[in-house]
């Protein structure tokens, strides 16, 4: 009896044992490098990554890059914070703009400058504002992968109803308060259509100060040194908030709550005729919209010149946990996804801009272009960027919780709190956990 | 000698000397923690370790990955108590407990009742009420999520059909957390509603014939035989409910992300986002070490005085 209880629970440990001991690097049997490639792609998104992926695979036959979802950026930051160091760490991870200096700081990253260094590999074919975001006191730390920016997306059916030439979107704060007020329908009490509408979402909000110029940190957006204190709550954030505040109050500005799909949803239903969305879903939404679907610049407010836009999107990072092999394994991956062909099947396939701008005269998006003009839209805003510390993006490590007290002043709006003070309690919050972390 | 004191009787057995009695009392304690020692591994790995280690973390500073580097204290707990936010989501749990946990009550006790008897097709009823226990709260949580949407949900449809103005649901804060206290409740029906109707079923029927002769109404049978008898299930329901209610994670990640203006920020949600988007794990840590003794003490309190008026066959 007693042995028969001491097998099952031997065979209790070894279980447990087991779960820990899956070895999911190395090499395979036939002496492919395996290459373990985290990334957050769901959606439309994924089928054209994984084909990507299986392109390279099929054309390098001593790479095995093995693509696993990991569910969101943040969700998938949080895992890798999780194993980062160990044998359970991905050789190459995918980790949002934002996460940049999260990421440096760990140090269990190589720099991809240095295999640039090694390969001698020519950056200058780059898009120069990408690039750009992901240097960091000289060197460049991540390749740049997936890369969007914000855009204002309208309805042009809508516009032609309501007397608006669809051809002629606004760019000011005016033009988009007076278009709003002319394509906002109301049936009695309840709004049928509203003007505008802008996500709960502090990447927007961050846009929106950056295209004016403004900062989001000091010590230029933390590039010049570890930023200390907010500056997001000076004019450029009021003006915002104030033009947000002064739509609501007209009842031309719909809240959308922090939801990507409800939004998108009362916009493709007609319940909102003008929105910012990111160029990334550009190509589904043209697709899956029942109506035609117009694209332009982010709008500015009057007499201020517009500065362009700061990079949004992900980048893909090399562990420093991984042998010298998979990291080259893992750098031929890099050059592959970042080469012209491969950039141009990305662009037309998502919206996502292409790194490489040499995708651009590839004839796949020539012909696209031509299908979908709107795409284009997006690459120009952000080749008319003006390079500045504003559009160049703030370097912080506590972005994720300060973008939670940003949206949580939007939504103060809506209650009537005043504009200047909803700012200002947000950006005091920022305050405290960016001198927590210093 | 004293005549008081019998001869010792003679026994068959020999009576057994104090360091044997020792020694198979020993013996036996072994031989029970043998047949304990799966369950002691499996709570010792999966609740005691988290738990001292969670206390253990409340009390230090850790870096992103979670590893401690300063010890603290007991200055995460001082904080706690200062932070109004904090202050802020235990209030909200609490509200948001009583919206959901005597409702789901009432409501399966009401669906409990209703096909309690055997009727023809009973089944299917059965069957549909008992239904949202199969479902994940993802799952649950989505299709409320699109009822909800203020443009294209069935819901806001629906009043301005009736002629009400539209209701901003999940996206106002003062509506939002009754919006998703319904979809709790809706969620929560299904298990609740399957213990009732099983606790009824046990009921002896010769109770009820005994209270037909007696004469009693339906009303009177269902206070004086239904309720007493079902207590037991009741009372289980009811602090199995309260403790999901203070531990309500899911619908809100989904459904509010804790919005709007911190709305519907309830208690494990705000720990969630400490640890795992913020990445302070030590003060997350001190809020769930809080919230362990707050759940344990109302479960004490439950067990010490509502357990007295539950009924035990």
């Amino acid at each position: 009896m007693k042995n028969v209880l001491l097998g099952l629970l031997l065979a209790f440990v070894s279980i447990i044992a087991g779960c820990s001991s899956v070895d999911s690097k190395g090499e395979t049997a036939n002496r492919k490098t395996e290459v373990v490639f985290w990334h957050s792609m769901s959606g439309d998104l994924q089928p054209v990554l994984e084909e990507i992926v299986n392109d390279f695979n099929q054309t390098h036959s001593d790479i095995e890059v093995k693509p696993v979802f990991q569910g969101t950026y943040e969700e998938a930051l949080t895992k890798w914070n999780a194993v980062a160091g160990t044998k359970e760490a991905p050789t190459i991870m995918q980790t949002f703009e934002v996460g940049t200096k999260h990421m440096i700081d760990s140090r269990q990253i190589v720099p991809v400058q240095t295999w640039i260094d090694k390969d001698q590999y020519d950056v200058s074919q780059w898009e120069k504002n990408i690039v750009r975001y992901y240097t960091v006191n000289g060197r460049i730390y991540s390749m740049p992968f997936n890369s969007s920016t914000p855009v204002l997306i309208y309805n042009k059916d809508a516009f032609r109803k309501a007397g608006l030439d669809p051809e002629k979107p606004p760019l000011t704060y005016s033009e988009l308060k007076e278009a709003a007020k002319k394509l906002t329908k109301k049936s009695g009490k309840e709004t049928k259509q509203y003007g505008f509408s802008m996500l709960n979402y502090g990447w927007f909000f961050e846009e929106m100060i950056a295209v004016q110029g403004g900062l989001y940190v000091n010590h230029d957006n933390g590039r010049s040194a570890d930023a200390t204190e907010a500056v997001f709550h000076g004019q450029e954030g009021r003006r915002v908030f104030e033009l947000i505040r002064d739509m609501y109050r007209d009842g031309t500005f719909y809240n959308a709550g922090q939801n990507w799909d409800d939004m998108r949803a009362a916009f493709q239903a007609g319940k909102i005729a003008m929105y910012l969305d990111s160029s990334a879903g550009l190509k589904s939404l043209i697709d899956n919209s029942p109506f035609s679907v117009g694209v332009s610049y982010l709008p500015v407010p009057d007499g201020i010149e517009r500065q362009g836009v700061v990079i949004g999107g992900a980048s893909l990072w090399m562990m420093k946990g991984s042998s010298e092999k998979e990291q080259k394994a893992a750098w031929e991956f890099m050059k592959y996804v970042t080469s012209p062909s491969v950039q141009a099947k990305w662009h037309v396939r998502t919206g996502y801009f292409a790194i490489n701008p040499a995708a651009y005269d590839e004839p796949l998006v020539k012909e696209e272009w031509k299908k979908y003009p709107q795409l284009k839209v997006a690459v120009d805003q952000l080749h008319e960027t003006k390079p500045t510390a504003a559009t160049q993006g703030a370097l912080i490590t506590v972005f994720p919780e300060s973008r939670q007290h940003v949206v949580k002043a939007m939504e103060q709006l809506y209650e009537g709190v005043d504009p200047q003070e909803a700012l200002d309690q947000a950006a005091k919050e920022t305050n405290r956990v960016l001198q927590k972390t210093n | 000698m004293n005549d008081r004191v019998s001869s010792p009787m003679p026994s068959a057995w020999p009576v057994p000397t104090q360091p044997t009695v020792r020694r198979t009392a020993m013996k036996a304690w072994m031989e029970g923690m043998v047949y304990l020692l799966p369950s002691l591994l499996l709570f010792g790995v999966f609740l005691f370790y988290p738990l001292a280690r969670t206390l253990y973390l409340s009390m230090f500073s850790t870096n992103y990955q979670g590893a401690p580097i300063r010890f603290v204290g007991w200055a995460h707990f001082a904080a706690l108590f200062q932070d109004e936010s904090f202050w802020h989501s235990v209030k909200t749990t609490f509200f948001f407990a009583a919206l959901t946990v005597p409702t789901t009550v009432a409501i399966a006790f009401c669906l409990a009742l209703l096909v309690h008897e055997k009727r023809k097709g009973i089944g299917i009823f059965r069957t549909l009420f008992a239904s949202t226990m199969g479902m994940s709260v993802a799952v649950a949580s989505i299709i409320w999520m699109f009822m909800y949407n203020p443009a294209i949900g069935i819901m806001n449809r629906l009043l301005s059909a009736l002629g009400f103005p539209a209701v901003s649901w999940l996206l106002d804060p003062d509506t939002a957390l009754y919006a998703v206290a319904i979809a709790t409740i809706w969620m929560n029906i299904g298990f609740t509603f399957l213990l009732l109707l099983a606790g009824l079923q046990n009921i002896d029927p010769s109770l009820y014939e005994s209270a037909r002769i007696a004469g009693l109404s339906y009303w009177r049978q269902l206070w004086t035989v239904s309720v007493p008898l079902l207590s037991p299930t009741l009372f289980f329901v009811t602090t199995v409910s309260l403790i999901q209610a203070l531990q309500t994670f899911g619908q809100i990640d989904f459904l509010t992300k804790g919005g709007p203006v911190d709305a519907t920020n309830v208690f494990v949600y705000a720990i969630y986002r400490e640890a795992f988007v913020n990445y302070q794990f030590g003060f997350a840590s001190a809020q769930a070490i809080v919230l362990f003794v707050i759940i344990a003490a109302i479960t004490f309190l439950q067990f010490r005085f509502a357990e007295r008026k539950v009924h035990y066959q």
